[in-house]
């Protein structure tokens, strides 16, 4: 494993960067969790690492108020996720994510853009930011930054719609509606406690208003398709119902829509029937304390 | 009169701690010589194949490469006990771990790149995969080295037996027959597999640092290997990060490191990643075990007979003898008045197994705890009561003719079922299971979802608090299980000499060296001397160096193994130092004018008794030094068991005294996701004697840890002979928040042979547990387990089936 790295400071100098390297081959590196494993896997050859560790920019770095939501910096760690308490708060589906992802040294270094970016279907917290119909927010070269939603970032196994002349800059979560009451958590299946890639993995986040009825609903699932899956039908299921009054058959229904979004691979962490038969049962779960 | 100990039985911190916590250990990986190459080794790209070509000369022109090494370049005779093993292959591969050709290079970079320059011509041939059909008449020959005499592809075949088995089985009210599998599980030592050969052409002299736990029978292997003089050989063990039995045998990058230097002129050290380490270090054996078992209608046990197939692999290491340890389970775990046993090493294409702590225990115990529980269903007896009734004693001499003259087996049963609460919690026939279960309740305590626990994470982990729903109480099933073990316990005699040497050096400023035979990987045996020598000689510990490193120094010891260190090269010690307080004795009664009764050994001092007279024991060693006759204050002691050479039919007292334990283990099963979960770990084990109880905790635990990846999540995956989970990532490995509550109880028989009472600890601790563990499953949802490791996704298999 062998690479050039440069590393930019600000937003000017990773532009430029990103700009001189258009006809070479560049990679982004921030916590470097999965770039370097990746790496060592490839044959020497000539790459330079453009260093994002270093940047100082907020709108990278930081985890800030917007009118509509939250924006989260595609450099903030996981750990830091954990840290936040309004994140925990408002969004206990992402809180839940991050502190499930490897283990506490890992989330040390492991960034939110590095999870999204890397488009593994097991990510952890692009699963919750898929629950949580997050915005993804691209800047080009030439300065202009495009937005697009996160269920579009992702366009294949491990395959990310970023151009060449792009980076992902931060995350928006939107706001929840005012006084909803929550139902958002993650669950993640998997034999080992930490250091636990997902075998399938659940995030929900559902709003309710002061009657109950689901006003709002985002579940998405992982490592049971090519990509991460936003599971509409069963988002939408959910919506007018007392999440309380979901009993066992409803629950079931709910459950099996969720199962139409799957399209599972057999692999030496477990077979395509396990994936599925696991993820029926937590997908139910989740309206069990009714 | 029982005298009072000083620091046996009180925790002592392990004499490496500090320097292994602060980072300033050598291991093997760290050691730098002087001009020193890396070396590298090309192994076959298939499992199975012709040679048809080895080109190296695009390698051999990358700058900064100075050798490489084929099968044509080297003389060198077969390793392995049953010689059937090559050090470098010619001609043909016969498993994907085949060394084919090694290169020494300046940098480690620059080795690996040499290899991937190296042009080899495979001709792939079809392999055979499983043992049973090796042993089909027209599979071909797999290993053309085999002993001649034993029937095709059959690397070592075992025969036991005792008792009539056919008027037992006639008075068996009931007989249980199964089929088990185990499967291959590795050591994952931390610090991977590293060798530096420093070879002086000058000297015709090889220095080999090694992480051998057997550095004599090294050492002859080695010579036998590179047809060498072994005393123009000198192994030094830098410190070893982690052996758990996988450092038994010589494997082949250990010559080639060896036979590169000698090449090169220079030393090389060949040192694996963790790729390589999965895909090069040996295994448990994985074995078919079917074993019928029988009870009288009191439950009185009445017969076992057992038939098993080893998947050697395609080459022969030790691990081939774990029969040996097999059939004292099968004959002598529990009162048993008939026994028949055999067992086959099948050489397959397979990656070849090797010896690992438990050595075959841990899946004999299995078949023999498994089929109990299951014996007691079918007579509608209690599980406890069934194993109470059988269990060892004192004073018992098993059909194998094992000696038990201390045994603390029904102690250590009664100890985990009284402390586990096992009466009250289990499923006493196991025919009303499903009507229990309901009554059985989950947790409700913690909150996180699919049977994660995250233990040890917990501050950070707030999500606990923040999911919102219940836990119910359908969902989570509880289920508690008992097993227990047999295990030699004081050495086993399976080489000429099971002795150990020892020699003690007090220097005339007080300090004193224990020059052992024995090896320290990281079990904590020298810290185990030292306050073995500290209680006799009243010497602090900071005061006392253990050296055990080198064969040129220390005298000799067959290694690291059976749990005998403690044992072993304790009582070598306790001779060794006894020599020396005589002669120490002698000076200090002239010098405080009493006689040697009286004397006592306190704080750096000898004491008299009775006029409170004391003098430094310094003092006493510089008279011993300095005045006529002028003596050194150094003693040698041999110590052997008086354990006995099993005869042809592998009966006789193999070992010195034997170990017994139990484990109680509770677990709860996600019947979502089939995830079990264990909770709560009872160990009671009989120890003889409690020396440290600090390293004791250590073993217990590590043990206890491995017996839980070995039941639940840890397997090596071969597929046509392919290794196709090398990395930690899915090798499941526990991590530290799986680790459940681990109560230990130590049993302390006072052991007539060992040290202070005590006997082998080491390998017991993760005996039980993978029974204990399938045993809960089975006991908390109904489902019978006849294969480890019990992955979530059969659990969840299992309870789909019993459904429809
Ligand atoms: C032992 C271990 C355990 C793991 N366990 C988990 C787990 O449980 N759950 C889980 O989800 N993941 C897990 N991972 C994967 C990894 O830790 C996460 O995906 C992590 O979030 C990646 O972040 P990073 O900052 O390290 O990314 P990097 O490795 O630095 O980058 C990953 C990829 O994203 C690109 N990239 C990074 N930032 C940007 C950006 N701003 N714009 C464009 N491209 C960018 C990089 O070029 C690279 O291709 C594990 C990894 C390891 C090594």
């Amino acid at each position: 494993m062998n690479f050039n790295i440069t590393t930019p400071e600000t937003t000017q100098e990773l532009l430029a960067q990103i700009s001189k390297h258009q006809e070479n081959n560049f990679r982004f590196g921030a916590g470097y969790t999965d770039l370097l494993l990746e790496l060592k896997k490839q044959p020497d050859e000539d790459l330079t690492v453009i260093n994002l560790a270093q940047l100082n920019d907020e709108h990278f770095t930081s985890i800030s108020e917007l009118d509509d939501g939250i924006r989260v910096g595609t450099l903030v760690t996981a750990n830091r996720i954990t840290y936040n308490e309004v994140l925990e708060k408002r969004y206990p589906v992402l809180y839940e994510a991050a502190s499930k992802l490897a283990s506490r040294q890992i989330r040390q270094v492991a960034t939110i853009g590095g999870n999204l970016c890397t488009a593994s279907p097991a990510g952890d917290i692009a699963c919750a930011l898929v629950a949580l119909e997050a915005r993804c927010e691209m800047l080009k070269t030439d300065g202009t930054v495009i937005v697009v939603p996160i269920d579009d970032f992702f366009v294949g196994v491990k395959k990310n719609c970023l151009l060449k002349n792009e980076i992902l800059r931060s995350i928006i979560i939107p706001s929840n509606s005012e006084n909803s009451k929550l139902y958002s958590g993650f669950i993640k299946v998997g034999t080992r406690c930490s250091m636990e890639i997902a075998v399938v993995s659940l995030a929900y986040h559902i709003q309710s208003d002061e009657n109950g009825k689901i006003t709002k609903a985002g579940v998405a699932i992982g490592s049971v398709a090519p990509t991460i899956k936003f599971a509409k039908s069963a988002s939408e299921y959910l919506i007018g119902r007392s999440y309380t009054s979901i009993g066992t058959s409803k629950a079931e229904e709910f459950a099996t829509k969720v199962l139409e979004y799957t399209l599972p691979i057999s692999d030496i962490r477990a077979s395509a029937w396990y994936r599925k038969e696991a993820l029926f049962n937590i997908s139910k779960s989740i309206f069990e304390s009714n | 009169m029982k005298k009072e100990l000083k620091i046996i039985g009180k925790p002592t911190p392990k004499l490496d701690a500090r320097i292994k916590v602060s980072g300033e250990a050598v291991y093997g990986n760290d050691i730098t010589l002087p001009n020193m190459l890396h070396g590298a080794i090309l192994r076959t790209k298939y499992p199975v194949a012709k040679i048809e070509s080895i080109d190296v000369s695009k390698a051999a022109q990358l700058p900064g490469v100075v050798c490489i090494i084929t099968a044509d370049d080297v003389d060198t005779n077969n390793i392995s006990y049953l010689n059937d093993h090559p050090v470098l292959k010619k001609g043909e591969v016969n498993c994907i771990r085949d060394e084919i050709a090694a290169v020494a290079a300046e940098t480690r970079e620059i080795a690996q790149k040499a290899l991937t320059l190296i042009d080899v011509k495979y001709k792939v041939k079809e392999g055979i995969f499983d043992p049973f059909e090796a042993l089909k008449e027209d599979a071909p020959i797999i290993n053309k080295f085999a002993p001649a005499n034993n029937d095709k592809n059959i690397a070592h075949p075992f025969h036991y037996e005792h008792g009539n088995l056919q008027e037992q089985k006639d008075r068996s009210a009931c007989i249980v027959k199964k089929r088990y599998n185990l499967p291959r599980v590795t050591h994952c030592c931390m610090g991977t597999c590293a060798v530096t050969a420093d070879y002086s052409k000058m000297e015709n002299r090889l220095t080999l640092y090694s992480q051998t736990q057997m550095p004599f029978l090294y050492q002859r292997d080695m010579a036998y290997t590179l047809k060498m003089e072994p005393s123009r050989i000198r192994i030094i063990q830098p410190i070893i990060g982690g052996g758990f039995g996988s450092k038994l045998d010589m494997y082949p990058y250990e010559p080639i490191c060896a036979l590169l230097a000698m090449k090169a002129g220079q030393p090389v050290q060949i040192a694996y990643d963790r790729e390589e380490e999965f895909l090069a270090s040996p295994t448990r054996q994985t074995m078919v075990i079917d074993i019928s078992s029988g009870a009288d209608k009191n439950g009185k046990f009445t017969f076992r007979e057992v038939k098993i197939i080893m998947d050697n692999g395609a080459y022969t290491s030790w691990g081939a003898t774990t029969p040996f340890v097999m059939m004292q389970t099968f004959s002598s775990l529990y009162q048993l008045p008939a026994c028949l046993f055999e067992a086959y090493a099948v050489y397959t294409n397979n990656p070849y197994a090797g010896s690992f702590r438990g050595y075959g225990n841990p899946q004999a115990t299995f078949a023999v705890e498994r089929s109990i529980d299951l014996l007691a269903e079918e007579l509608g007896m209690d599980k406890a009561e069934i194993r109470l009734l059988n269990a060892n004693f004192k004073g018992e001499i098993t059909g194998q003719r094992l000696e038990f003259i201390s045994c603390g087996h029904r102690d250590a049963l009664e100890m985990v079922i009284d402390k586990s609460g096992f009466d009250g919690k289990h499923c006493s026939t196991g025919v009303s299971q499903a009507t229990q279960q309901n009554m059985k309740n989950s947790r409700s305590d913690t909150l996180v979802a699919c049977g994660m626990s995250l233990k040890y994470e917990s501050s950070s982990d707030k999500s606990v608090a923040s999911t919102i729903f219940q836990r119910n109480s359908e969902r989570y099933k509880r289920g508690i299980g008992l097993a227990s073990m047999v295990h030699v316990g004081g050495g086993a005699k399976i080489y000429p000499s099971d002795g150990c040497g020892t020699t003690v050096k007090l220097d005339n400023f007080g300090y004193l060296t224990i020059i052992t035979g024995s090896s320290e990987i990281g079990q904590g045996s020298e810290t185990v001397l030292g306050m073995i020598a500290s209680e006799e000689l009243g010497i602090d510990m900071k005061n006392i160096r253990v050296i055990n490193t080198d064969t040129d120094v220390k005298p000799w010891d067959v290694g690291v193994h059976a749990s005998r260190t403690s044992f072993v090269a304790g009582n070598s010690l306790l001779g060794a130092v006894k020599k020396l307080k005589n002669k120490l004795s002698s000076k200090a009664v002239q010098l405080l004018e009493t006689d040697i009764e009286d004397l006592e050994y306190e704080n750096g001092l000898i004491k008299s008794r009775k006029t409170g007279e004391s003098i430094k024991t310094d003092k006493v060693v510089r008279e011993i030094h300095f005045r006529e006759p002028n003596e050194l204050c150094e003693e040698s002691y041999y110590y052997e068991p008086d354990s006995k050479f099993q005869d042809k039919g592998f009966k006789g007292n193999v070992s010195g005294t034997y170990a017994f334990a139990a484990q109680a283990i509770e677990v709860e099963v996600d019947t979502y996701t089939g995830n079990v979960r264990v909770l709560d770990v009872h160990v009671a084990q009989d120890v003889g004697k409690v020396l440290n109880p600090l390293g004791l905790e250590g073993q217990i635990e590590g043990g206890v840890v491995t017996g839980m990846g070995y039941a639940l999540t840890e397997e090596l995956i071969i597929e046509k002979g392919m290794v196709l989970n090398p990395s930690f990532h899915d090798y499941k490995l526990p991590t530290a928040g799986d680790v459940p509550d681990i109560h230990f109880y130590p049993i302390e028989t006072n052991d007539p042979k060992g040290p202070y009472g005590a006997k082998g600890v080491g390998e017991a601790p993760l005996i039980p547990t993978a029974p204990a563990i399938a045993n809960a499953v089975s006991d908390a949802i109904g489902i019978k387990i006849d294969d480890l490791p019990i992955t979530p996704e059969k659990v969840l298999k299992a309870l789909k089936e019993r459904i429809v």
